[in-house]
């Protein structure tokens, strides 16, 4: 039957080969990831997997390594004062943008306010909320004046919606400027069609020597055993998220290298910390004896990663380790009967419908049940989760009880790890606090970590709120699952940062 | 005895429930399927004394094994037994397909005839009401009646039933077109028989094979239904062992241990290609102008 | 004829417009706040509120209304708020890859379908009609997404003879094509199957039968004439459907198609994306329907067109 549709197909498509795009040109290098890049407009994305995109055209004055080490990039270094209310950035210079025009203090400034305009409706503006206002100090130096101190400043310019567009490409494009980037980065745009971006060698790149193949091209295959597949077949020369579950597969294929690095990946169940049984912290602690984390680790992530041992991922700067809940059944059923249910209650556990996601609360499903804790599993359609999570005007309203979810900080800072998640101002629809978990002590850490530049100070304070928030227990501290990437062995340079984004810049096919 | 009317005169000497048994006999393949239906249905009643392990108790001592004298089909993910799962599965997979097929069908069969059979106006706008229906994408039905009524398997019969109405709908009125025009129907109608005994005596019985047979591929459509929407996460809610979401949800260890998905995959493809199979027989042993 | 086309074409624009409302209401009454969704778990209220206002999603829900439909009635179909691309170069670019599978699935389906169907009913009874219809059924009882999983596994990775997915070159529509037409060519097999055995025992071809040939060959031509009917109604109704799209088998092969894009766009609540592509399936139905209809009475002159 296949040869008999092979051969009509042969008759009925002779249009077809008109679409064929060429062989792969050598130095072609295919990345095959999960989804579809939804902009390339630095200043209005908020998913990963454009951000990643984006970065391999545009640069911010800062940026990031492999390991998410925080790094200049377009900025030579920065003046910050000590009230950490105003920054004087140094610039690289003799750089130039995609489309000629040159990178300087006016290139910055046109950059920025374009991004911090309310008019402009961009995603990240809160990101540039901070920002008073900026100013040209000279062709190579900008000044930039906040509101109130922020001590994270720096990070933020690291951040990729702080990435520079050409002042050229923004005048032209205005708000088509997403579809039509233009930057400092070492490749060029060269098209973004469904499901495919492609981008190409900027031959006039600042850093020597570098890039090192002449295009990348980006694809998106949803599935995951098939984006191995396109791997194993020679389609791809790197996929991420590689499903750790099929690691076996490739293992032993003496053409694949499964890459795996730590994240900054925090995996939690937030519990409604206002709510009954909750609202009691033996209870809370007793759920927390109750999980397995490394047969969690190993039945859903395929053991690719370490359990929580702090409310921040290990990875995340300002972090300090905890402790740990280990896995006690008989302690957590004991801390229940303590808290008056010695027979267990029956409460509703949320979160995201995908594959993975559903496998992980059935797992802790299963882990409740042992303790007497009936759950019923609810996995939400997106916009239903955002429904049910953001459409509370006040805590009383909220019907979270047990909300299995993650947080990536993209800033890499402490200060974005905790204070959207677990200060006391983040209850939705403000943030994502949906512990709804509130304590003084930890949210004039997170004020004081916030008001310093001093980065002692800022430890000392991240470092108090840590220890109270492991001591009443506002989730179930689960795990930092790794981030796991697979490849052919005749490419190196791609790395995976541990917010999951994606560094290309030094790719290069043996 | 105007329903004579539509029947060779042999028939009428002979029950009409004698005479398909007696044709249905003939059907080797069918009868086939119908015992594998009944033993599937069977199993799937008596799941509690058949199945050798609980459907939902993991073991995670032994995760992913393959099929061995303990566990006959091997193990899931968290160690469940494979069998167990498909055992008790079968009460929700053929639910699915059962309840979804006559809730869609019923309606469908009701607007069909009566479109088909009035005409006019009333055709136009019920065939209208269908093709909004039919435009409007089954999979995003099903995602707007799981995003309003929660996930759950009721709520995956629902956007099922729904989508089939249509269909089920166009068939009826197509058929009834034909028939309202046939000799017999005619002649009935000339000699006074009323609308309601044209439609249900004269059409219905008529139109009745087309249904049968395909209400037998939708019973089995059903199941694989439920099987997409378990595929992009709308299916039944964990931990339910309905065969679509076993399979779904093995596919992520294709290549690792393919029996999480051999094994529901194929509970699925007897189910669907045994109600098809006896749809066709039914269809040859209800035809009563066959011979 | 030309009467009868122009007044049902007429007749399909009351359709359209309660299509517009059902899928305006369906779209609204979605659970899930466009601008949260779109804005991010990061996103402040105020961020939040400034998107909903760029998005039109302020004021009544009946002058929104209206203001999308005079619109769409222009050709204006608007941005799709998650990508910010015109809307009508969003489905631009998914259309005809959606349109050339459909069309090769349901050529190959309808080939061998009708094929098979024909043999079975001319057979009917014996071994070929059993063994060709049970090959049939097979194809239509596999889950479409374990087949691509499979199809890929062989002739992907283990055979290197075609490509995973995507959309290219003729290779890339085999599996995709042939996993989509697999269905399709089951149920116009039985079908085909089903109407021929039927109309064969009908009165008048009996008689024509006992006649003699001459008068046999004009049943023959009743036959068929007759047999076509539900093969028609079936081909638009497959039609239709594939022209949806098929979510599941664009997701395995990554197939730049409608029906994922209409699923994404579900779920980030795309309401421009969603409705103009909702409202496209619907004129694409009301067309093939319209079709169908005169089929009808090209495949019968008894059913009359009125």
């Amino acid at each position: 039957m296949l040869r008999r549709t092979l051969l009509m197909l042969g008759v009925a498509l002779p249009f077809a080969a008109g679409l064929a795009p060429a062989a792969r040109a050598a130095g072609d290098v295919v990345v095959a990831l999960d989804a579809n890049i939804i902009g390339l407009d630095p200043a209005d994305l908020n998913d990963n997997l454009s951000m990643t995109a984006s970065r391999t055209m545009l640069q911010g004055l800062y940026g990031f390594d492999k390991d998410m080490k925080m790094i200049p990039v377009l900025a030579e270094s920065t003046d910050a004062s000590a009230d950490a209310m105003t920054y004087v950035i140094h610039l690289r210079k003799g750089i130039i943008f995609h489309d000629g025009a040159p990178f300087n203090a006016e290139a910055v400034k046109t950059s920025f306010d374009r991004a911090r305009n309310p008019d402009n409706h961009l995603k990240r503006a809160s990101l540039y909320a901070p920002i008073d206002k900026i100013e040209v100090v000279d062709n190579d130096t900008v000044k930039i004046t906040l509101k109130y101190p922020f001590g994270a400043f720096i990070n933020n310019l690291a951040h990729q919606a702080y990435a520079i567009s050409s002042p050229k490409a923004i005048a032209e494009f205005g708000k088509e400027l997403g579809r039509h980037p233009s930057g400092t980065g070492p490749y060029k745009f060269v098209s973004w069609g469904t499901d495919t971006l492609k981008v190409a060698k900027n031959e006039k790149y600042w850093k020597p020597g570098l890039p090192k193949v002449d295009s990348i091209t980006i694809r998106s295959m949803p599935e995951n055993g098939v984006r191995l597949a396109a791997l194993q077949a020679g389609e791809a020369q790197y996929i991420y998220p590689m499903p750790p579950e099929l690691v076996r597969v490739v293992e032993k294929d003496p053409r694949i290298d499964v890459v795996s690095a730590r994240s900054i990946y925090a995996r939690y169940v937030a519990m409604n910390n206002m709510r009954k049984p909750f609202d009691n912290p033996k209870v809370r602690l007793a759920m927390n004896y109750a999980v397995d984390k490394n047969a969690f680790l190993k039945v859903v992530y395929g053991g690719y990663g370490v359990p929580l041992d702090s409310p921040l991922p290990s990875n995340l700067s300002g972090y300090t380790k905890q402790g740990s809940y280990p896995y006690d059944p008989a302690k957590a059923k004991a801390l229940l009967a303590e808290a008056g249910l010695p027979n267990g209650f029956e409460t509703v556990l949320w979160g995201g419908n995908s594959t993975l996601s559903q496998r992980a609360m059935q797992f802790l499903q299963q882990q409740f049940a042992a303790v007497g804790v009936k759950v019923a599993v609810e996995p939400l359609e997106s916009g239903v989760a955002a429904a049910k999570i953001w459409n509370v005007k006040t805590p009383e309203e909220a019907t979270t009880m047990m909300h299995f979810t993650a947080w990536s900080a993209s800033t890499g800072d402490a200060d974005w790890g905790l204070r959207p998640l677990l200060d006391g101002g983040a209850f939705p629809p403000t943030l994502f606090n949906t512990a709804y978990y509130s304590n003084p002590v930890v949210n004039d850490a997170i004020k004081a970590g916030l008001t310093t530049a001093d980065p002692a100070k800022r430890q000392a304070a991240y470092d108090i709120a840590q220890a109270q928030i492991w001591k009443d227990t506002p989730w179930i501290f689960l795990i930092s699952d790794d981030n796991v990437s697979a490849k052919t062995k005749t490419l190196s340079g791609i790395y995976v940062l541990p917010d999951g984004q994606m560094l290309m810049e030094e790719a290069e096919l043996k | 005895m105007s329903a004579t009317l539509a029947q060779p005169p042999s028939a009428a000497i002979r029950t009409p429930i004698g005479e398909f048994l007696r044709r249905f006999r003939r059907q080797h393949l069918a009868l086939i399927a119908l015992a594998v239906l009944l033993a599937l249905v069977l199993s799937a009643v008596f799941a509690p004394w058949i199945a050798p392990y609980d459907p939902a108790t993991p073991d995670y001592a032994s995760v992913l094994d393959g099929p061995s004298a303990a566990h006959w089909l091997g193990t899931d993910a968290y160690g469940r037994d494979i069998l167990s799962r498909i055992i008790w599965g079968g009460r929700v997979s053929l639910s699915v397909g059962f309840l979804s097929v006559a809730l869609g069908g019923m309606v469908g069969i009701v607007i069909g005839l009566i479109s088909g059979f009035f005409g006019g106006w009333l055709d136009g706008a019920l065939m209208r009401l269908m093709d909004v229906l039919l435009a409007f994408p089954g999979i995003i039905l099903a995602i707007g009646v799981v995003a309003l009524l929660g996930p759950g398997i009721d709520n995956v019969i629902y956007s099922i039933a729904v989508f089939s109405v249509p269909v089920f709908a166009r068939l009826v009125r197509g058929t009834t077109l034909a028939l309202k025009q046939s000799l017999y129907v005619q002649a009935a109608r000339s000699i006074g028989v009323g609308k309601m005994a044209l439609m249900l005596r004269h059409i219905l019985p008529g139109a009745m094979p087309g249904v049968i047979v395909y209400a037998s591929l939708r019973l089995g459509t059903s199941i694989l239904t439920a099987a997409s929407l378990s595929f992009i996460g709308l299916g039944a809610r964990p931990p339910s062992p309905e065969w679509g979401a076993m399979l779904a949800d093995g596919r992520s260890f294709l290549g690792v241990a393919d029996h999480l998905t051999l094994f529901p995959g194929l509970a699925i493809f007897v189910t669907v290609l045994a109600f098809n199979i006896l749809g066709d027989g039914l269809r040859d042993a209800l035809d009563q102008k066959l011979r | 004829m030309l009467v009868y086309l122009v007044r049902r074409l007429a007749s399909t624009l009351p359709v359209l417009v309660v299509v517009s409302v059902f899928v305006f209401a369906f779209v609204h009454a979605l659970p899930g706040d466009p601008a949260r969704l779109e804005a991010g778990p990061e996103a402040s209220p105020a961020d939040i509120e400034a998107i909903r206002k760029d998005m039109g999603l302020d004021g009544p829900i009946w002058s929104q209304y209206l203001r999308w439909a005079g619109n769409t009635v222009q050709f204006r179909l608007g941005r799709s708020t998650k990508t910010r691309q015109p809307v009508a170069e969003v489905i631009g670019e998914r259309f005809m890859p959606t349109l050339w599978l459909t069309v090769v699935a349901m050529i190959w389906a309808t080939i061998v379908g009708v094929s098979i169907g024909v043999l079975s009913g001319v057979r009917r009874g014996r071994w070929q009609d059993r063994t060709v219809m049970v090959l049939a059924i097979s194809g239509v009882s596999f889950p479409s997404f374990w087949m691509g999983l499979l199809l890929i596994d062989l002739f992907s990775v283990r055979l290197g003879w075609l490509p995973t997915g995507g959309y290219g070159t003729w290779k890339h529509f085999v599996m995709p094509g042939f996993t989509l037409g697999l269905a399709v060519a089951a149920v116009m097999a039985r079908f085909t199957r089903s109407a021929f055995v039927e109309i064969m025992a009908e009165d008048y071809v009996r008689t024509a039968r006992m006649k003699g040939v001459p008068e046999r060959l004009v049943a023959w031509k009743h036959t068929l004439r007759n047999a076509l009917i539900p093969v028609i109604t079936l081909t638009g109704l497959q039609f239709g459907f594939l022209l949806g799209g098929a979510v599941v088998i664009e997701t395995v092969f990554s197939w730049p198609g409608l029906g994922r894009l209409l699923v994404d766009s579900v779920s980030f609540r795309d309401y421009p994306v969603i409705q103009a592509v909702i409202m496209l399936f619907s004129l694409e139905f009301v067309l093939i329907n319209l079709t169908v209809d005169v089929l009808y009475a090209v495949a019968n002159p008894e059913i009359r067109l009125k």
